[in-house]
């Protein structure tokens, strides 16, 4: 018994030995307001892109100061989410990044959903000079938290050879509106047996990407009134989605890798979506040449409709917790103002930034002959700065799961205006 | 008898120790059980986006009811229930009384191979089995290759063959686990009793309808309650598999618990009434499932 009684408090001891032990160094980096020596942890995802561009931010920033402590930490976007706000709901900061990057989709619901707990960086950033569309998801109330990062910009990767065979060229697709895009999918068809387009029925991104062409979104101007129900051109968008399946130009996919495969085999001509997948493409070499980059599509039938839109994107945020000042630093003096870093960001990696200074840089002019000698960075940067502004608002996923069921019911006959009914009055139902 | 020196009888003394050997357990349970489902209770009372909850009394149970997101997933859960439970569990009994045959050879083989699926990791079958049905997956290049099927069955995007695969899925899982208890309660079946049968010339079936399943009645009324559970608390497999989708043709109940908390702006406070009415589904369904094995065993 004694012996027991000896071990457990043994035990007990060793316990509070260890807490107090990783509690240290936390309380250190916590408490040293001298510059540099404390640890700046960032988060993000995907070690091709954003890792990589943090990796030479770190290096970029290095160079100024040498003492920077900067610890980058690759975690899964969903894992991001979670921990964000598992630790920002229950109220602790302890075991949170300083830095971490978040979906501009999702910026508004953290910024609104935890208040006081981000950092201002209206001081730290000049944000006139971003692309405009990137200011409304990443300030609230006034003030800028987010620093944006890459560009979502949109563009129709199509594949020239199989354009070829159907009679058309890559000039036949500058300009053009949906319609013409779902036409030309036919000939395509006709011609090489090929669908034009591969979509995953559970992410309507294509029908976000249609509808910021006229600067629309699933909610009103203020981003929480859904703006389902009379919303033109989300009813357009509808209507040519499924126009799309009628024509029997789709190749229907379930993931992420079933996406990439259908390029990457060549069972698909066209590829319309953000310039992030560049990577992706260009993951078959084979393929070289035979790719080129148009403009979105926009919608038929709107005057104000532009050859530019967005998908996904993200931006940088600084949590409100000892060491801030620190991490919006490093922020400020790499992709919050240092031309020389895009440029190598541009020749390293390929992220196209939304720092519209940059874009006057050596490495945005350079040609690619993946894609026919294009100059894509140009055309991008070029997309990026017409990009209509819309609010993403708070709720952007939580509709999208309505739409998703209702554009099923849609595609099986039901009629449209009942559709949209049907979901704005889910959508008010579920946001409140 | 001596008189215990602190001048506490002998009888009080007992029972501070047994009290203090269970108090540790007890306290524990209140702290990480009770004390966290008071405050789910409490949270389930308030609404909001993140940290800006107040407190709205019942309206988050009331919304249930016109949630229709929740509807869907609460149907879909009970396909799941009403199909999967009675063949995982008739499949298991099943199993079980063939590998307790006494004449079969490799028994041990057997028991590992069929219990084998329970020791693989949640996540790590929901991949393996989302790849395997894939449109141009293993199963639909079998069946093809076999000329049972002309075109491929759209396994994950079609919603009917989407709930069919997750039941696949999970009776791949379970029904191994299943047939563990239904083994060790036949192997507490005295043999005699199967030799009388037999002597009174009662035929296989008879045996197992008259013999084993009434013995079985309290193993096979645990199994179906804890297999109940586990259905109403599915997360991983759809997750993992089809994501919810088509649509939300398969997505469960606790699934539209984590979308409330992470994938939406976070709203703690439904989503803690959602797994509440998770709470309530499972007492009303335990309580039949008592009632309808009637009983003295239960």
């Amino acid at each position: 018994m004694k012996k027991l009684l000896a071990l457990f408090m043994a035990s007990m001891l060793l316990l509070a030995a260890c807490s107090s032990g990783s509690n240290e160094p936390n309380g250190n980096t916590g408490s040293t307001g001298t510059d540099g020596g404390a640890q700046v942890t960032v988060w993000a995802w995907d070690p091709n892109f954003n890792i990589k561009a943090l990796n030479i931010a770190k290096e970029a920033y290095a160079a100024e100061n040498p003492d920077a402590n900067i610890n980058i930490v690759e975690n899964a976007h969903d894992d991001i989410i979670q921990k964000l706000n598992t630790g920002l709901g229950a109220g602790t900061t302890s075991g949170l990044p300083n830095i971490v990057l978040i979906e501009d989709y999702r910026a508004q619901g953290f910024l609104q959903a935890y208040p006081d707990m981000f950092y201002d960086l209206t001081e730290h950033i000049n944000a006139s000079e971003f692309a405009e569309y990137k200011i409304g998801p990443t300030s609230f109330d006034g003030k800028n938290y987010g620093l944006p990062f890459d560009s979502g910009v949109a563009g129709l990767f199509v594949r020239t050879d199989y354009l070829e065979q159907a009679g058309y060229t890559i000039e036949d697709l500058q300009g053009i509106d949906w319609k013409q895009y779902i036409e030309i999918g036919k000939k395509v068809k006709e011609a090489t047996g090929k669908d034009m387009i591969s979509l995953d029925p559970n992410d309507l991104g294509i029908i976000r990407v249609m509808i910021q062409t006229v600067g629309s979104w699933y909610m009103e101007e203020d981003g929480v009134t859904p703006n389902l129900v009379g919303n033109e051109p989300l009813k357009e968008a509808f209507q040519l989605y499924k126009e799309m399946m009628e024509a029997n130009i789709v190749k229907p996919n379930s993931d992420w890798s079933q996406y990439v495969a259908t390029f990457n085999s060549g069972d698909v001509a066209s590829v319309p979506t953000g310039n992030w997948i560049n990577a992706s493409i260009k993951a078959e070499a084979s393929q070289s040449g035979n790719w080129a980059v148009a403009p979105i599509p926009k919608l038929p039938d709107h005057p104000d409709a532009v050859n530019a839109s967005n998908l996904g994107g993200s931006s940088w945020y600084v949590l409100n917790i000892p060491g801030k000042e620190q991490a919006a630093d490093f922020l400020a003096k790499t992709f919050g103002s240092n031309v020389d870093f895009y440029q190598q960001l541009i020749t390293e990696v390929g992220a196209i930034g939304t720092y519209i200074p940059a874009a006057d840089g050596e490495a945005y002019k350079a040609t690619d002959e993946f894609y026919g000698g294009q100059s894509t960075i140009t055309d991008f940067a070029a997309w990026t700065e017409q990009i209509p502004r819309v609010n993403y608002g708070m709720h952007t996923y939580a509709i999208e799961d309505i739409l998703v069921v209702e554009m099923q019911n849609f595609l099986n006959g039901k009629d449209l205006d009942k559709v949209l009914e049907d979901a704005q009055n889910q959508a008010v139902a579920q946001i409140r | 008898m001596k008189v215990a020196r602190s001048g506490m009888s002998i009888q009080a003394k007992t029972n501070a120790i047994g009290w203090s050997f269970i108090s540790v357990a007890v306290i524990m349970i209140c702290v990480f059980y009770f004390y966290p489902m008071v405050q789910a209770l409490i949270l389930s009372l308030q609404s909001g986006r993140g940290m800006n909850l107040q407190f709205v009394g019942l309206d988050n149970y009331v919304r249930l009811f016109t949630d229709s997101m929740f509807i869907a997933a609460v149907k879909n859960t009970f396909i799941y229930l009403i199909v999967q439970v009675p063949i995982m569990i008739i499949l298991g009994l099943f199993i079980s009384v063939l590998l307790n045959d006494s004449r079969l050879k490799f028994k041990g083989f057997f028991r590992t191979a069929i219990f084998l699926p329970c020791v693989t990791s949640l996540v790590a079958y929901s991949v393996i089995f989302k790849y395997l049905f894939a449109a141009d997956g293993l199963v639909n290049t079998m069946l093809m290759k076999v000329s049972i099927i002309s075109a491929p069955i759209q396994w994950i995007t079609d919603p009917f063959w989407a709930k069919i695969t997750i039941i696949i899925a999970i009776t791949w899982r379970w029904t191994g686990y299943n047939m563990i208890f239904y083994l060790s309660a036949l192997q507490n079946i005295d043999n005699s009793i199967y030799e009388a049968a037999r002597i009174d010339g009662a035929s296989a079936f008879k045996q197992f309808f008259q013999i084993t399943i009434p013995l079985l009645k309290p193993i096979i009324l645990f199994t179906s309650i804890t297999s109940t559970i586990g259905t109403l608390q599915l997360f991983d497999e759809v997750m993992n598999i089809t994501g919810g989708g088509p649509g939300n043709a398969t997505t469960s109940i606790s699934q539209y618990i984590y979308n409330l908390s992470f994938k939406y702006t976070p709203d703690f406070g439904y989503a803690a009434t959602v797994s509440y009415a998770i709470v309530v589904l499972i007492v009303i369904f335990s309580v039949l499932q008592f009632k309808a094995a009637g009983d003295r065993n239960g």
